[in-house]
């Protein structure tokens, strides 16, 4: 019997060293674990999607490699409703090597906007929440996790139009002039096109306009709108009405009506 | 009288042999833990009384192997060895709770499922205890079969 108890003790005690010695590797290797962010890049596809790349650089260092690797990003509005998800999966990153994963998370701004349009008019914050899994040396399954808010800049910040101004212009057409201007808070410039129809009270369109517009981010745009009405309508009739405006851009979005008088 | 002298001095250089070799024994194994503590620093960043934890399991588990030396070849090293086993395995159950250990810093959480490692620790915890286990029968059947034959000489 001596002889069984003293082979499973020096088995017991093998084990238990080998245990150990993985354990204190795999602190020595977590140290020598990197991970390192570049600046993300924002992209439109052809879809209208707006693309955030973000390169994630993985030095794995350490003595083991890294299983099931994956990245997991959540946007949310303020309201907890799911605007994106976006997952990134490498199966495997062997020890004493560099890395980089490209995350991307996409977004679809005509869905973003229809709904909910203030995204559209007001800045506002988006909730972000990363996770990151990794089987640790085949035996450790871990995860961080980690919520933020992102500032979103509304790309129509301040929308308005002015009181619209009747003038006569020749003797067939009255010139209506408008205001509009508004604050491109967005991190990407808004290139497209602004539609804009005049409606008298009894919904009878009286003239359409299409604007060009190129603003770049963080910049505003203010620009008079010029509207020619023919002068056999009377100037009573457009005393009352409303504007109703689409905007094509990388988004689609209206009609967004603005009554006036 | 001069072999009862004799009978107590080799008692007692048995017992202070016995009390230099399980100190020997136990301040090896801290000078061990204090050479190995420098490379689990990283893991105080994540657990901050973990060093705590280890010490407390350290200076119990110590004592106990400690007790163990000094009672050799008696019954209560089996006893004193089961126990010491016994508290690894409670320690580690305590501490495994589900398995999975979750941190959290700032707005960071983080969440290592811990399930395999505690389930190799606890296997070789339970082979410890066995072992015990069977040392203490081998000990008191070697008692019995000496006791047998000093029975079986006397008859004769």
């Amino acid at each position: 019997m001596k002889v069984p108890i003293r082979m499973l003790g020096i088995i017991t005690s093998v084990f238990w060293v080998l245990l150990i010695v993985f354990i204190i590797l795999a602190a020595y290797s977590i140290k020598d674990l990197k991970f390192d962010i570049d600046e993300p890049e924002v992209i439109f596809d052809t879809n209208g999607e707006l693309i955030f790349n973000l390169p994630i650089v993985i030095d794995n260092g350490g003595y083991y490699s890294l299983k099931e690797f994956n990245i997991t990003t959540l946007l949310s509005n303020s309201e907890g409703l799911e605007i994106s998800k976006a997952n990134s999966y490498i199966p495997d990153i062997p020890s004493q090597e560099i890395l980089t994963i490209n995350h991307n998370t996409s977004l679809n701004l005509n869905d973003v906007f229809q709904d909910n349009e203030n995204y559209l008019f007001e800045d506002d914050n988006l909730h972000v929440l990363l996770s990151v899994g990794v089987n640790f040396a085949e035996v450790l399954p871990s995860q961080i996790s980690t919520n933020f808010t992102f500032p979103w800049g509304a790309p129509l910040s301040n929308f308005s139009l002015g009181t619209p101004n009747i003038s006569i212009f020749n003797s067939t057409h009255s010139l209506v002039s408008v205001l509009m201007s508004y604050d491109n808070h967005a991190f990407y410039d808004l290139v497209g096109s602004i539609d804009i129809g005049l409606y008298n009270d009894q919904n009878a369109l009286l003239d359409e306009t299409q604007e060009l517009i190129i603003t770049p981010q963080q910049t505003s745009y203010t620009k008079d709108i010029e509207l020619y009405v023919t002068n056999s309508i009377s100037l009573d009739n457009i005393q009352n009405g409303y504007f109703s405006i689409f905007f094509s851009t990388f988004f689609e979005y209206g009609p967004l009506v603005i009554p006036f008088g | 009288m001069g072999n009862q002298n004799k009978n107590n001095r080799d008692a007692i250089i048995e017992i202070v042999y016995r009390i230099l070799k399980a100190s020997l024994k136990a301040i090896l194994i801290y000078v061990i833990y204090v050479l190995v503590s420098p490379f689990i620093v990283p893991i105080t960043e994540f657990i901050p009384d973990f060093f705590s934890s280890i010490e407390s399991f350290l200076i119990i588990f110590i004592a106990l192997m400690f007790l163990s030396d000094l009672t050799k070849d008696t019954i209560f090293q089996y006893f004193f060895n089961t126990a010491r086993q016994i508290f690894v395995i409670g320690y580690l159950l305590l501490s495994m709770s589900e398995g999975v250990m979750s941190l959290s810093y700032e707005n960071l959480i983080l969440t290592v499922n811990l399930t395999i490692f505690y389930g190799i620790a606890l296997s070789l915890s339970l082979l410890g205890f066995a072992r015990s286990i069977l040392q203490a029968i081998e000990y008191k059947s070697r008692k019995a079969e000496k006791e047998i034959s000093f029975q079986s000489i006397q008859k004769t």
